[in-house]
């Protein structure tokens, strides 16, 4: 599915591609479906897909995939993520982040790796590289190795 | 007679179309030495003080003989009560029977005799049992997973609690085993909109949200009917657990408890079938054809 629409990545979009993209979430995911919503800190060991409504926080081991139609007001904690939805809140990956064209975060991004499609919409801090790490732990230095706002 | 058996004939087993297909099955319990006092289910009569009954006669094996329906009836006591379940489907619908593979009428008595029992999860909901599921139809209702998040159909629809089920050939769905209860979300699908004939409207199939858990609640805000194991009961809030391991049941060699993950195929032995369940499951497989047919039309006119 969203193979077909790392294709078309335009001219401007911001790409970095030190490793593979990634794959889509296996058949054994949890679906939050369309229609559903979750209220709650909703924690998974595996991968998750939301296509639905979650407010509160969401915690993941693996693969964090968000729709496009889904809707998130809560603060996303994943090992990778490919976000396609509307996310108010911050967003957490250890390792790789892809923002596709219909993204739209209103919150901090923190991420060791990103790839953001031209049309992502980002409202917020963004934090690309493991120096992040190193800066939160000595406070009073500069922040992050990558930090931006504004529109991709 | 065999004291340790008892046989509990649900009240439909009384119509003469059975009379039959029972004289069969109670010859063979006799050859193998395994029959035992019976009893029937009435509409007067209290399920659960005829098995008590039958257990403080002695009986540590209760059979029950009739259909998925019949082991329904009994389920919300029985894990209370130190006896091992037994099953003899007679007609539809045995996919209970088929999951723990035992085979329709008289057949079933082969696998009764070779006992090998297997322990199985029961579903709690309040102060009752549940073997198969919990269903609320077009609610609002909210489930509380383990007190940590709440989910909910956004505007209506469909609620289940699983602790045992299996799709139309008697293949688990759900792992009666795992120590855990799965919740399953079917959120109502949009109206459909007025199509071109003679094409049938394209019902938009919303996917379904599928999680475990050990245990939770029910929560609503208005009154609502819960279906568990089938039989109806209204409230607003109930507490959901699950007793690992709690029944003890007689399943056959060919028991098809675990659910297949995607992709994989049926690693078991297939069932002895009557010629009834055979033609059952070639009708089974006639409509799953069409229905793929018409999966492909349906694709082919939405896209």
């Amino acid at each position: 599915m969203f193979s077909s629409s790392q294709k078309h990545v335009e001219p401007g979009s911001v790409v970095e591609l030190s490793r593979p993209p990634l794959s889509s979430p296996s058949a054994g995911a949890t679906v939050i479906a369309r229609g559903v919503k979750v209220e709650g800190d909703f924690a998974s060991q595996g991968d998750v897909v939301i296509e639905g409504e979650v407010h509160g926080k969401i915690t993941t081991g693996g693969t964090l995939t968000v729709g496009p139609e889904a809707v998130i007001k809560a603060d996303l904690v994943a090992d990778e993520a490919l976000i396609s939805g509307r996310i108010e809140g911050n967003v957490t990956v250890k390792k790789q982040l892809v923002l596709h064209a219909t993204a739209h975060v209103r919150g901090d991004i923190t991420v060791e790796r990103a790839m953001v499609e031209a049309g992502a919409v980002v409202e917020g801090n963004v934090h690309i590289g493991s120096g992040h790490k190193e800066a939160a732990a000595k406070p009073g230095q500069k922040a992050s190795a990558a930090s931006s706002s504004g529109t991709a | 007679m065999n004291p340790h058996y008892a046989y509990l004939y649900d009240d439909f087993l009384s119509d003469r179309a059975y009379e039959r297909v029972l004289a069969n099955i109670e010859t063979r319990l006799s050859v193998l030495g395994i029959q035992g006092r019976v009893a029937r289910l009435a509409i007067f009569r209290s399920a659960r003080e005829l098995v008590e009954e039958l257990v403080r006669d002695g009986a540590g094996t209760i059979v029950v003989v009739g259909n998925d329906h019949t082991m329904e009836k009994i389920m919300w006591f029985c894990p209370d009560l130190a006896v091992t379940i037994g099953y003899i489907p007679v007609c539809e619908p045995s996919q209970i029977g088929a999951m723990l593979g035992l085979p329709q009428g008289e057949a079933a008595c082969n696998v009764l005799a070779a006992r090998r029992i297997e322990a199985v999860d029961v579903g709690t909901i309040d102060d009752r049992y549940f073997l198969t599921e919990v269903r609320m139809e077009r609610t609002k209702a909210a489930v509380d997973i383990e007190g940590r998040y709440r989910l909910s159909p956004r505007r209506a629809g469909t609620v289940i609690i699983r602790n045992l089920w299996s799709d139309k050939t008697g293949q688990a769905e759900v792992d009666a085993r795992d120590g855990l209860l799965d919740v399953i979300i079917r959120p109502l699908t949009e109206a459909p909109t007025p199509t071109r004939w003679p094409l049938a409207a394209p019902m938009r199939l919303e996917p379904e949200t599928a999680l475990t858990m050990l245990h939770g609640a029910i929560r609503s805000d208005e009154p609502v009917d819960v279906l568990v194991d089938g039989h109806r009961v209204n409230g607003f809030t109930f507490q959901l657990g699950i007793l690992p391991r709690k029944l003890k049941i007689i399943t056959g060699r060919g028991k098809r408890m675990d659910p297949l993950l995607a992709g994989s195929t049926t690693p078991t032995l297939p069932l002895p079938e009557s010629p009834r369940t055979a033609i059952v499951s070639r009708a089974h497989q006639a409509l799953r054809r069409v229905r793929t047919i018409l999966d492909g039309w349906r694709n082919w006119y939405t896209r």
